[in-house]
């Protein structure tokens, strides 16, 4: 019977519950995922390429994994304060406390079933999208991937019914200790006045000298190193508490205290409303600030790595391809590309040294970079004498780095020997020539290049004893591009439904902090009804209202990220590349949640038209 | 003598046509003059709130025709009537209806801004307003902050300070104590009568009843009587009282349909 009145209950809140839901369902979903990906047993051994990327995605499921837990066990308090007052009701009419205990745990069981099922569906449909997506951006098969990857599920189903276990329990402690009487008057909760701040100004003064320092030390990251790592986080954060609790209730006052503007219309109204929902909130508001930082930071870091793939490869190598032994299909296919320079060196090797002519390289030097000043350059005179010592030849740095980008796939395996052209031809030993080639856009070719890479195989076979083209690679700047770019691609995907998960969970918890307290606001906006305010005046007014409730978090947390970005300079050439893009697709979603949210409240607040 | 509202022949039907239909309202008419104080009594399920709302523009009627202050009302969208509602009509009701999110100040002067008023204006009006009913010491309390009187005099404020042609009251002394609803009663008796305020005012209290100037009864959506205050209040209520009485001892006419 408690059962059935509890199911009751439940479609009753349905709304709440959906919305509380929507984020456990996402966090399922990509919690699945990331566990295929980095799960999948034979995917890991036949790809080298995806095994860089599986580690990814493994941090990916302990961070999502925490963050879950919070969520879980805030949405589930949030659930027995909606049912407090029935399950009083229940204890009023003689049910045991053992009863409604049992009731609660079935139902957020139950709930944790139902998502999981909802959960994992979406979440095979996302590891079908992902790998598809992973595919096509590298240009390799899974052949071995499976979609549906049973340990995976039994994972997924493991931690979630443990940690709704948990939480549930936890709650249930709770309800077992609270008495009848406030378990009936629950929902009984009268707004309390704003308070006047009376240490507003030292606490806004505070809060912005430690956001100041969070963001220096952000900033400063590469200087600072462990003290940075720690004082960032908790400077950052305690600085964005500080600044919600007491600068958002100075603003609203501050605005109110405008005359002419609030006694206008209804502004008097809309400001009201904010001061209220800020002052409740602000403790919520602070926390989904911090979370869009790491929701917005995992996207635009996430896409600033895949960015990075590009740019950093560059920098290491001046030229797009090297070419050994070219054959006539090799330079068909480079003729077919725009190339701004074009050059090709022999070379001998024996078992311990590699000859090259003296001749060719002065006649057109390689482009190198000085990795002192960091320019690009050719190498400048060669001196006429180079000695050599135990077999060593001594010859300027920047020299040495011609060689490296004249023979990549060779240095550093044998002596290396700049040698005038009649030595040369004295010299034994296998030649080899080497192209090299440039555009002045590798990722505009990126198929020439595969498709080069492909054709030098047979090559690399030939010259290198015991090179297998499946497992092995050569280091050219194609190959080196393949591995940095899955990695990068693994940790964009990554960081991208990271990020999605955060956002979802956060933003349903916003949602549900402003509509569950929309019942409470029918009467004032009947009030205003009455009072003949027009419809749209109403509407006006609650956009502006919930625009100003997600705009503070928002910004605050865009700040931090664009702030934070800084702090992976240390491993990326630039973290800010292209970030609009990213942010772009943060506010896309953000943007919809906030739609979505006046959406649901004005059809809670506004009779229907 | 202007009349201030005129009511000819209106119904109120609720329910879809075909389906089980119920007649709050049948046929009823009216008037009433510039400065009258006129209560409206009945039993529960009369329609006299139905009524009230009909004339407060929040419930279209049916058919019959409401014009107050001479204009028509029952061919008006729902924008003219929101803007007729700022402009012409006060309203008190039984469980205050203020914004517990704003001052009494924001509250009082919430008419006036939604007709885009000068600062200065709103200023000087509520400042008035609220001397006048006694509470120009609360302007910058939170209604969580008054009692129960204190909270129906910031509704009258309200209800007042656009200088509205009809002020309605739905049972205004339905959540007071008997003190304070006599303070609250007097109140609207001398705004009647000193600054001619007209006033229709809902309510099944025969004391409140006393202090109107004339009473309508309304019985199964039907004008049954009406009674007219000559001799003093407390004659007024004993009249009212055998009035009531000879209502409850009659056969019910059940009209509904």
């Amino acid at each position: 019977m408690i059962t059935k009145l509890a199911l009751n209950g439940l479609k009753r809140k349905q709304r709440d519950y959906i919305i509380l839901f929507t984020g456990l369902i996402i966090s399922i979903a990509v919690f699945y995922m990331f566990l295929t990906m980095s799960l999948n047993k034979e995917f890991i051994t036949q790809n080298s390429v995806i095994n860089n990327i599986q580690s990814v995605f493994l941090v990916g499921t302990v961070m999502l994994s925490v963050i879950t837990f919070f969520y879980l066990f805030y949405t589930n308090s949030f659930l027995l304060s909606l049912r407090k007052k029935e399950f009083g009701l229940y204890e009023l009419i003689g049910a045991k406390k053992f009863q409604i205990r049992r009731v609660f745990q079935i139902e957020t069981m139950a709930i944790t079933a139902i998502s999981l099922v909802i959960g994992l569906t979406l979440g095979i449909l996302l590891s079908l999208l992902v790998s598809w997506l992973l595919m096509n951006g590298l240009n390799v098969e899974f052949t071995q991937f499976k979609i549906i990857y049973l340990p995976a599920v039994f994972w997924t189903m493991i931690y979630f019914l443990l940690v709704s276990f948990i939480t549930s329990s936890v709650h249930n402690m709770r309800l077992a200790k609270s008495s009848i009487i406030d378990l009936l008057r629950s929902e009984v909760q009268n707004d309390i006045v704003p308070e006047k701040p009376k240490s507003a100004v030292l606490q806004i003064f505070l809060g912005v000298l430690l956001l100041g320092i969070g963001y220096f030390a952000l900033y400063f990251m590469e200087q600072l190193r462990f003290i940075g790592l720690f004082t960032a986080p908790v400077a950052t954060t305690l600085g964005t508490y500080l600044l919600f609790v007491a600068l958002l209730p100075v603003i609203v006052r501050k605005w109110k205290r405008n005359k002419t503007v609030n006694f206008k219309g209804i502004n008097s109204f809309t400001s009201g409303q904010l001061s209220f929902r800020l002052s409740n909130l602000k403790w919520v508001l602070a926390t989904i600030a911090m979370l869009i930082a790491l929701s917005a930071g995992a996207i635009a870091g996430g896409f600033a790595f895949k960015n990075n793939a590009f740019t950093s490869i560059d920098e290491y190598w001046q030229y797009d391809t090297t070419l050994y032994n070219p054959g006539a299909a090799e330079t068909e296919l480079l003729n077919s590309i725009p190339l701004e320079e074009q050059l090709t060196f022999r070379f001998k090797l024996d078992d311990e040294t590699m000859y090259f002519v003296r001749e060719e390289l002065v006649a057109t030097p390689p482009l190198v970079k000085d990795w002192v000043t960091y320019d690009v350059m050719r190498p400048g005179s060669l001196p006429e004498n180079l000695e050599i010592e135990d077999g060593y030849q001594i010859v300027p740095d920047t020299w040495m780095s011609a060689l490296e980008t004249v023979n990549p796939a060779l240095f550093g395996t044998r002596n290396s020997h700049i040698v005038p052209l009649i030595e040369y031809e004295r010299a034994g030993g296998e030649e080899i020539s080497v192209m090299l080639a440039r555009t002045n856009d590798f990722a505009a070719h990126m198929e020439k290049w595969q498709e080069l890479a492909r054709l030098q195989e047979s090559t690399y076979t030939a010259l290198f004893a015991g090179f297998d083209p499946e497992t092995d690679s050569v280091a050219t700047k194609y190959a080196q591009f393949e591995t940095q770019y899955a990695i990068a691609s693994g940790t964009f995907f990554m960081g991208f439904f990271l990020g999605l998960a955060f956002l979802t969970m956060m933003a349903s918890i916003l949602m549900f902090k402003i509509l569950s307290g929309a019942n409470n606001d029918i009467r004032r906006y009947d009030s205003l009804r009455k009072l003949g305010v027009r419809r749209r005046l109403l509407e006006n007014s609650i956009h502006r209202e919930i625009l100003i409730v997600f705009l503070f978090p928002g910004v605050l947390g865009l700040l931090h990220v664009l702030v934070g970005m800084r702090m992976f300079s240390f491993i990326m050439d630039d973290p800010y590349y292209r970030l609009w893009v990213s942010l772009l697709i943060f506010l896309a979603i953000y943007g919809g949640y906030y739609f979505f949210t006046v959406h649901l409240y004005r059809k809670i607040v506004l009779p229907r038209q | 003598m202007k009349s201030i509202l005129q009511a000819s022949k209106i119904s109120k039907t609720y329910g879809m046509k075909g389906a089980a239909t119920y007649t709050a309202i049948q046929d009823l008419s009216f008037s009433m003059n510039e400065g009258e104080f006129i209560g409206i009594m009945g039993p529960s399920g009369s329609g006299k709130t139905t009524l009230l709302n009909m004339v407060a523009t929040l419930d279209p009627m049916t058919s019959g025709e409401i014009s107050i202050d001479g204009v028509s009302i029952s061919s008006m969208n729902e924008d003219q009537l929101s803007d007729f509602r700022s402009e012409k009509l006060g309203f008190i009701f039984q469980d205050f209806n203020l914004l517990e999110n704003m001052t009494v100040f924001e509250n009082i002067s919430l008419p006036l801004s939604l007709q885009n008023t000068k600062l200065e204006k709103i200023q000087a009006s509520v400042s008035q307003v609220s001397r006048l009913l006694g509470i120009s010491d609360l302007t910058e309390k939170y209604p969580a902050e008054l009692s129960g009187g204190q909270k129906q005099r910031t509704a009258i404020a309200r209800a007042l300070i656009h200088q509205p042609a009809l002020l309605l009251a739905d049972e205004p002394t339905g959540a007071l104590d008997s003190r304070n609803a006599a303070t609250l009663l007097e109140t609207l008796a001398d705004l009647n009568e000193d600054r001619k305020v007209s006033i229709m005012m809902v309510t099944h209290d025969p004391r409140s009843a006393s202090y109107c100037s004339r009473l309508l009864f309304i019985k199964d959506g039907k004008l049954d009587r009406e009674l007219r205050s000559r001799g003093s209040r407390e004659e007024f209520h004993q009249e009212i009282l055998t009035v009531l009485g000879d209502l409850d001892r009659r056969p019910v006419a059940g009209v509904r349909a």
